[in-house]
């Protein structure tokens, strides 16, 4: 058994590997009455129960009203603990051992134990519920969870067969054991996400009116249809909740770290970015995503300017080329594409300066980033001229093709830009396709595209293993939508994602994001960062790279306070 | 909603037959008249779900397909399919679907897991009528009175101020009104009170929150409906009638409200009832900017993210509402224009 240490540097981290914090603690807290934080959140969730929610926008809500055993630190370097005070794992990695707080108590005041986490895990995992989060991180790193999707959800048996044979264990009240399948050095990470979470068997069970059969998805849920039985072991709970309009949130008093100082988190579902700008400026919202649009009258404005704050995400974008397509199936093809994009100009010109040009697959902040990597696909015009011309293809066997693109202003004008790049440099005229977003998700399922983009990866968990895996040959018409054929990549990331040790595997990923640049499987173009507008006043907000765009800092804000104002 | 156009309907007016009936038949013809339009109603819907299913299954994408990230496999799709009962023929649905709706189930959303449709509506729906209702009850003597006002005093500065005023309702678009009022009455009278006073830019609140959308909402009906008035009306003005009551030297006020106004209204209410039923299902444009969390929204929401249940279901209801409020229309007609009969 190898113990992994966890303490309580994470504010150490904050300052060592550049986390991302408002204010100070100097600052002096405002009265009760006006600890209340008021966000834009965009859209509601699908669901109140974290399990079934599958973007971050949704874990707003997940995340402060349920914990999970571990969770990411500030620096994004490591995990530490949450509901897990720690945890150990077997010399052979396949054994997780998580100590559960003793004084862990759910929003209704019972202690939490190990029994509910494996309930919780084994709703998250029922096949009949489908949840959006569960494969690959959990079916393919849990002992018997394999199987998942082949599962006949319209068997209860089946369904009980399958969830009493994964490796879930309860051995005493404060100790939750997960056996894996292989030894995953980034298990820790997936017991981070929002889904992985307890669940409480009663209330569960009263909201369907009785126990139910596993096959029964809407007795299943019943009980996240009502924001009273949303009892979690989060420092929040729902206190009212409409739907498309806003979502309450208040500190559960039976929360095992103490209290939260923030007395209400308001969410506020304003799908329409300019009306969610004005609410801003009338003073109704503390913190607010600028729409690419509204970015210059920030930056124009004396005042609003000084409350902008610009955050890099782990979120690399890129264009995909649809290597079943002649000459698209060819590298230096797919080169000259590449490196006849000015990327600089795009994300100073198109994209207001906020986001950041890159050449490579992993973003800048995360482990594994290396921008000389990036340098084939280097922005080169005479140097493309001539990949074309060694290729033996002309302009104008480019110009049949067209570029894909969703229907979203940002998608519109960074694609225009783009067959604008490519008209100056290369004299190929790839008119832009501009569809709606469904039926764009419909088409490259099929590979019925020849360019698409931007489309692009953000991490789950700061761990490279998120990333590499969507370029397989595996992947081909599910995330590699353009199919590119590279020799030994597969085998390559396979190795690297059951390799133990961080030195080991770091190489191996290397060459893997080296073959993905050097083959120019899709065109590298920039690094999302996000533009916040933050009141003053809200302090100790710790920001991270895998924040949600309208919610950041939202993994630390038992500490976040409002200062005197 | 756009595909309920205000306007459309001829006027029954032009039945110059007169019969005398006895107000108990006279009472009897208008249950029948009624039963049977109801009635009617039931093929009608059967077109539309027809209709709006098929088209539906035709768009291309699915419910579960993402825009970003990891698509599901192929297995949780099924899965997913078979939770929602999409794995049966597609034929098979749609029975299935018109027996439930029979039943008044019409079935899970997908966007909102694990909610009811009909619970969905039930909720949205009330802030949708509210604004609709408060707007109808500014349209109404809004349009009208402006409209006669302008017809009366034809070719002054009135009548050119309150068809300026149309013109400029009936041109600019919602989503542009909308997002002006935002700008003036929220963001720049917020700067100009120096923070202490600006209409609320969002949401939904029986109080301020009201004014912004409920007039966007008010305006360009306002306008057409000011336009009509003041068209009907000046075509009454120049009735025989009109000039022998004058002549008869009865007082304006008599004059205005008594000949002109109530044989001018035949054409208004034929275009009153679409605009009732088209304000109280909601505006997608008012309702995303002044994000009210109404049915318009809903049926938006629901259309991109392809979630049948709801598409359909807030499909019939404005096939419903538009129904019923072409059915008032047509009895009200009886109640205004006596020459008018009901078959």
């Amino acid at each position: 058994m190898r113990t992994i240490a966890l303490g309580a540097f994470a504010v150490l981290a904050t300052f060592a590997c550049g986390g991302n914090t408002t204010g100070g603690s100097s600052a002096q807290a405002a009265p009760a009455d006006q600890q209340v934080l008021r966000i834009n959140d965009g859209t509601d969730p699908n669901s109140l129960d974290p399990t079934q929610q599958t973007y971050t926008y949704e874990a707003a809500v997940g995340r402060l009203t349920f914990q999970p055993l571990l969770q990411p630190n500030a620096g994004l370097t490591d995990v530490q603990p949450a509901a897990a005070q720690s945890y150990d794992v077997s010399s052979d990695g396949l054994t997780y051992t998580f100590h559960l707080r003793s004084d862990a108590k759910w929003a209704d005041g019972k202690p939490v134990v190990a029994a509910d986490w494996v309930y919780g895990w084994k709703h998250f995992l029922n096949p009949a519920l489908a949840a959006g989060y569960v494969d690959p991180f959990f079916d393919q790193t849990i002992a018997g969870g394999s199987g998942y999707s082949d599962v006949d959800v319209k068997s209860a048996s089946a369904i009980d067969s399958y969830l009493n044979g994964l490796g879930l264990s309860a051995p005493d009240d404060h100790t939750f054991v997960v056996k894996l399948a292989a030894p995953a050095g980034y298990f820790k990470w997936v017991a981070s996400l929002w889904v992985a979470i307890p669940l409480r068997k009663d209330i569960v069970e009263q909201a369907a009116g009785g126990a139910f059969p596993s096959t029964d998805t809407t007795k299943a849920e019943a009980w996240a249809n009502d924001p009273k039985t949303i009892v979690g072991n989060g420092m929040f709970k729902i206190s009212d909740y409409t739907a498309k309009d806003h979502l309450t949130l208040v500190p559960s008093s039976s929360y095992w770290g103490g209290a939260p100082k923030l007395q209400k988190i308001i969410y506020y579902f304003i799908s329409d970015g300019n009306t969610a700008f004005a609410k801003y400026r009338t003073g109704d919202l503390d913190m607010l995503n600028v729409p690419i649009a509204n970015v210059d009258v920030v930056r124009q404005d004396p005042q609003l300017s000084k409350q902008a704050k610009l955050y890099p995400k782990l979120s690399t974008f890129w264009m995909t080329y649809n290597a079943k397509e002649t000459p698209l199936d060819n590298a230096d093809v797919r080169l000259a594409l590449s490196k006849s994009i000015d990327r600089d100009k795009l994300t100073k010109d198109v994209l207001k300066g906020t986001d950041t040009p890159i050449q490579s697959f992993i973003p800048k902040g995360m482990n594994g980033y290396d921008s000389s990597l990036g340098d084939p696909q280097k922005f080169d015009p005479a140097a493309a001229k001539q990949l074309l011309q060694k290729a033996g293809v002309t302009a104008a066997d480019l110009s049949k093709f067209k570029l894909l693109t969703r229907d979203t202003t940002g998608n519109k004008t960074v694609n225009q830009f783009i067959s604008q790049q490519w008209q100056d440099n290369l004299g190929a005229n790839i008119a832009v396709d501009v569809v709606d977003s469904k039926t764009v998700t419909s088409r490259i399922r099929k590979g019925q595209f020849d360019i698409y983009g931007p489309d692009g990866w953000g991490a789950d968990y700061p761990d490279q293993q998120d990333w590499f895996d969507i370029f397989t040959s595996a992947a081909c018409h599910s995330l590699n939508w353009g199919c590119v054929n590279m020799p030994g990549y597969d085998a390559l990331v396979q190795k690297a994602d059951s390799t133990k040790s961080d030195s080991d595997r770091n190489p191996l990923y290397k060459q893997a994001q080296k073959q993905l640049i050097d083959t120019a499987n899709v065109g590298f173009i920039y690094q999302q960062a996000e533009y916040n507008l933050i009141r003053p006043y809200v302090q100790n907000l710790t920001i991270t790279g895998i924040d949600d765009q309208y919610i950041p800092g939202d993994l630390y804000y038992h500490d976040v306070f409002i200062s005197k104002h | 909603m756009a595909n309920t156009a205000i306007g459309g309907r001829p006027a029954r007016g032009a039945l110059p037959v007169r019969r005398l009936l006895a107000p108990s038949s006279r009472g009897a013809a208008l249950a029948l008249f009624v039963a049977r339009r109801v009635l009617w109603m039931v093929p009608v819907l059967f077109f539309v779900i027809l209709i709006t299913f098929t088209l539906m299954h035709l768009a291309p994408g699915s419910p579960w397909d993402k825009a970003g990230g990891r698509q599901l496999s192929a297995s949780i799709v099924e899965n997913l399919n078979t939770r929602y009962g999409l794995d049966k023929p597609i034929w098979q649905q749609f029975l299935l679907y018109l027996w439930n709706v029979t039943h008044f189930d019409f079935g899970l959303s997908y966007q909102y897991q694990g909610r009811t449709v009909s619970a969905l509506l039930v909720s949205a729906w009330p802030y949708t009528a509210t604004l609709g209702v408060l707007a109808f009850c500014v349209i109404v003597p809004a349009g009208i009175g402006l409209g006669v006002v302008a017809a009366l005093r034809q070719n002054s500065r009135i009548d050119y101020i309150a068809m300026g005023f149309s013109t400029f309702g009936a041109s600019v678009p919602n989503f542009v009104v909308g997002m002006l009022f935002i700008i003036v009455f929220g963001v720049m009278l917020y700067n100009i009170t120096g923070g202490n006073y600006s209409l609320p830019v969002s949401g939904f609140g029986l109080d301020d929150h009201l004014i912004m959308p409920v007039v966007t909402l008010a305006l360009l009906p306002t306008a057409f409906i000011a336009r009509l008035t003041r068209a009907s009306t000046l075509d009454i003005l120049r009735q025989d009638y009109v000039r022998t009551a004058w002549a008869k030297g009865l007082s304006e006020r008599l004059v205005v409200l008594k000949h002109i106004l109530k044989n001018s209204l035949i054409p208004i209410v034929t275009a009153l009832g679409p605009t009732f039923a088209f304000l109280v299902t909601g505006s997608v444009i008012v309702e995303t900017v002044f994000v009210i969390p109404g049915i318009g929204r809903s049926f938006v929401e629901a259309v991109t993210s392809r979630d049948y249940p709801m598409i359909l279901a807030t499909t019939v209801l404005f096939s419903v509402v538009v129904a019923i409020a072409n059915l008032v229309v047509d009895v009200l007609y009886v109640f205004i224009d006596p020459r008018v009969r009901l078959t």
